[in-house]
């Protein structure tokens, strides 16, 4: 057992967290997107869209725990979340891919010439995935998705649809006959959430990933994303701590720096408690999901909800340690409330995710005594 | 990173679960439980010590030549894992297992932790510890209890308070002042005190759950001896920060969290039961939120203690973010324990004397112990002042 990480598992997070700072427009008090292509070429040129391709796809291999630093990273640099769910789409493809899926995809990807961003969320919906209305039928789709981050600047949609009774993904072009992108106007538009409409767009049968077979496809995406979120608003958590210690540090009042009264350092002391309590949870999140373990999706949920309570608590305590200035549009810290609240609110809030705990808690409490009679 | 076990700790796992399978009493957490009296609860406890010792499963990381196994931080938490599958009883002898021992083993001679660390793992010696006084709480450097060098014996005289299980203990490990005209930090020493000792006296402390774990302890020319010194005279303050250190420690969050986890378990089993309407308790959607999250906290705390584990076995040391673990059990415990009165409702207030209470009225009287968290072992506002300024470098 080894709770660490690794010396190029650490250097791969700070690189990527150092890279990202060159591009100073993600995180700048202006809501822009002008650096974001930049920022993906120069994430593509380090190679980070190949990490978790596979070594026999002319990939380096990596598993979702070598990224989580990185993936921290992205999350704390404000990075374009179409970074995220591309390599959610890649792990994705890694799982269940058929062999056409994986020649034809894994080489674009790889580069980060194809940039994916994942369509789950629909009005009226909730996060269950039995539940959502975009179907499949007739290799039509149809249907009406919302908050997909990135769709505009996306080459492929993975859609969360029915097919044939079953929850399935379908790989989409963005640029298909029938298919409508409009960004929508939200609280964070550099996360550049869009309206998809499907309209009759035709699904080939090798657009199914894994040819459709089975739910499982869905199921993992949901633990997939989930964990992966959970790096990125852990990572806006602890930007959050660092940046209000540095200002508690040097902002002085009453003729001292205002860190030495108990009422902000305790504040700050209880952020750097829940930034702990985040990561343990976040990286153990990680690891279940690159194991695929039996408690893969207990833990997603469990990091999902609790990383961005975190997130939340942390942006918040900042913008009030910081005062009046918390407030100013050029301090921007808004940056980081706002992309906190959409990645929240993304693949199941934390209510959502805290029943599933439960519900995961309960089944496996049954599974455990079922266990122990059969063994008596 | 990798939670996967070796073949060898697997084989350690499967041991324990073993012993403790044949070990504890036959229905142990469904149809027995321990005695409700709190003398015959802590016997208990100290009956279930030395069993556990008779198998060689106390102070198993300590060196063997002192009675230990010699067993690593990981398989430190396979045992604590294997005591909360178990339901296992809790300890009476904590303070003697996880913070006298330890604080020997760092500091004590070879001669003191001959004489004392054997009979810390096999139980027949209960420990309490003497820090706090009625004047020095958390400041705890202010400590007055005065030891005056006469001979070869140092003369106690003074007063400690909050000394968990001082009536069950035989010995004690004391701050106590040997240099008064000294800065008040460089004049403290660590001494060990056995109960024994003519002109020690006890007066149990009655708590807010109605308990007398704690006491006032009293000191009038106790005799000690000077070989009963731990470290160098006046050196005690950075001896008790080590003892802190593992007071607020991952071993002990680890150990906690296996009885917080059985609550939870009970917790999570009697909402699932107890009726409600047209269903259970647990259908309605907060109570499952609720639960998740409290499921979720009471994970978060082991894996923060196992994340401190995996910092020392790649070579870091014991320093101040025992603060940060102490201050997360803490206050998650407490948020558990609460929501579980919330949870339960009216049914959740009646205690082990009325016929219908809930589990034994278990979860009340955790309710009212769990305030005691946040105050001892360092009062959560003396940890977030060691975290914001060793941790966080904040100003003093």
């Amino acid at each position: 057992m080894n709770f660490a990480f690794n010396e190029e598992q650490r250097s791969l997070g700070e690189t990527v967290g150092q890279l990202l700072s060159d591009f100073p427009a993600l995180t700048a008090p202006d809501l822009s997107r002008e650096q974001d292509d930049d920022a993906w070429n120069a994430l593509a040129e380090l190679g980070l869209f190949s990490l978790l391709v596979p070594e026999e796809n002319d990939g380096v291999g990596l598993s979702l725990v070598d990224v989580a630093l990185s993936v921290e990273a992205l999350g704390a640099g404000l990075a374009s979340p179409l970074v995220a769910s591309t390599l959610i789409a890649t792990e994705l493809v890694k799982r269940f891919g058929t062999d056409a899926q994986k020649d034809a995809l894994f080489g674009p990807l790889a580069t980060g010439e194809l940039k994916v961003a994942i369509a789950y969320t629909e009005r009226g919906k909730g996060t269950d995935p039995e539940k959502l209305a975009c179907a499949i039928s007739g290799g039509c789709l149809s249907g009406t998705k919302i908050a997909v981050a990135g769709a505009d600047a996306a080459d492929r949609l993975l859609v969360v649809a029915r097919n044939n009774d079953q929850a399935s993904l379908a790989f989409v072009e963005t640029g298909a006959a029938g298919v409508t992108v409009r960004q929508q106007d939200d609280l964070d538009p550099s996360a550049a959430l869009c309206e998809v409409a499907f309209d009759g767009v035709e699904i080939a049968a090798d657009a199914l990933l894994g040819g459709g077979a089975s739910d499982a496809p869905v199921n993992a995406l949901l633990d997939l994303a989930a964990t992966v979120y959970s790096g990125l608003t852990i990572g806006i958590a602890n930007r959050m701590l660092e940046t209000t210690v540095e200002y508690a540090k040097t902002r002085e009042q009453f003729g001292k720096a205002i860190g030495s009264f108990q009422s902000i350092k305790h504040r700050c002391a209880d952020m750097a408690v829940l930034v702990e309590a985040g990561r343990a949870t976040s990286y153990f999140a990680f690891w279940n999901c690159a194991e695929d373990s039996a408690e893969r999706a207990q833990t997603a949920s469990a990091a999902k909800a609790y990383c961005a309570d975190i997130a939340r608590d942390a942006c918040n305590e900042a913008i009030q340690i910081h005062g009046g200035m918390g407030f100013t549009w050029e301090m921007a810290l808004h940056r980081y409330l706002r992309r906190a609240k959409v990645l929240e609110s993304a693949f199941g809030n934390p209510a959502w995710h805290y029943r599933r705990v439960h519900a995961e808690a309960v089944a496996g409490r049954e599974a455990d005594a079922t266990a122990c009679r059969d063994a008596a | 990173m990798d939670f996967n076990y070796t073949p060898e700790e697997n084989a350690f796992r499967m041991d324990l679960r073993k012993w403790l399978a044949d070990a504890l009493p036959k229905g142990w957490g469904e149809t027995v439980f321990e005695p409700e009296e709190e003398e015959a609860r802590y016997l208990f406890r100290r009956d279930w010590d030395r069993k556990l010792a008779s198998g060689g499963w106390t102070g198993i990381n300590w060196p063997v030549e002192y009675g230990g196994r010699g067993a690593t931080l990981v398989e430190r938490a396979i045992f604590a894992e294997e005591m909360a599958r178990a339901r296992a009883p809790e300890s009476l002898n904590i303070i003697g297992q996880n913070l006298a021992g330890p604080t020997i083993l760092h500091f004590g001679t070879e001669a003191q932790k001959k004489r004392f660390l054997p009979k810390i793992i096999s139980s027949e010696e209960i420990w309490a510890q003497g820090f706090s006084e009625p004047n020095a709480g958390s400041d705890l450097a202010s400590v007055r209890t005065r030891a005056e060098r006469k001979g070869d014996k140092f003369i106690v005289n003074g007063q400690k308070i909050w000394t968990s299980f001082a009536q069950y203990s035989q010995w004690c490990f004391a701050l106590v002042r040997t240099d008064p005209d000294a800065p008040k930090h460089k004049g403290i020493s660590f001494l060990l005190i056995d109960m024994n000792s003519p002109g020690v006296s006890i007066r149990p402390l009655r708590q807010i759950s109605g308990e007398s774990e704690f006491n006032e302890t009293f000191f009038d020319d106790v005799e000690v001896p000077a070989e009963n010194l731990v470290g160098d005279l006046n050196d005690g303050w950075r001896i008790a920060m080590t003892t802190l250190a593992y007071e607020r420690g991952p071993e002990d969050c680890l150990a906690r969290q296996i009885r917080f986890k059985r609550e939870l378990d009970s917790l999570i089993d009697v909402a699932g039961a107890m009726p409600m309407d047209d269903g259970v308790v647990s259908d309605d959607p907060g109570v499952q939120e609720d639960l998740g999250r409290a499921i979720v906290e009471i994970d978060a705390m082991r894996l923060v203690a196992l994340r401190s584990f995996s910092r020392f076995l790649n070579g870091e040391e014991r320093g101040p973010d025992a603060s940060i673990i102490k201050l997360y059990w803490s206050h998650a415990a407490q948020r558990m324990n609460e929501k579980a009165i919330d949870i339960l409702g009216a049914p959740g207030l009646l205690t082990g004397e009325d016929p219908e209470a809930v589990a034994r009225g278990s979860f009340g009287m955790s309710y009212l112990q769990s305030k005691a968290f946040t105050i001892y072992s360092g009062s959560s506002e003396i940890q977030r002042n060691i975290i914001g300024e060793r941790l966080l470098g904040l100003p003093r």
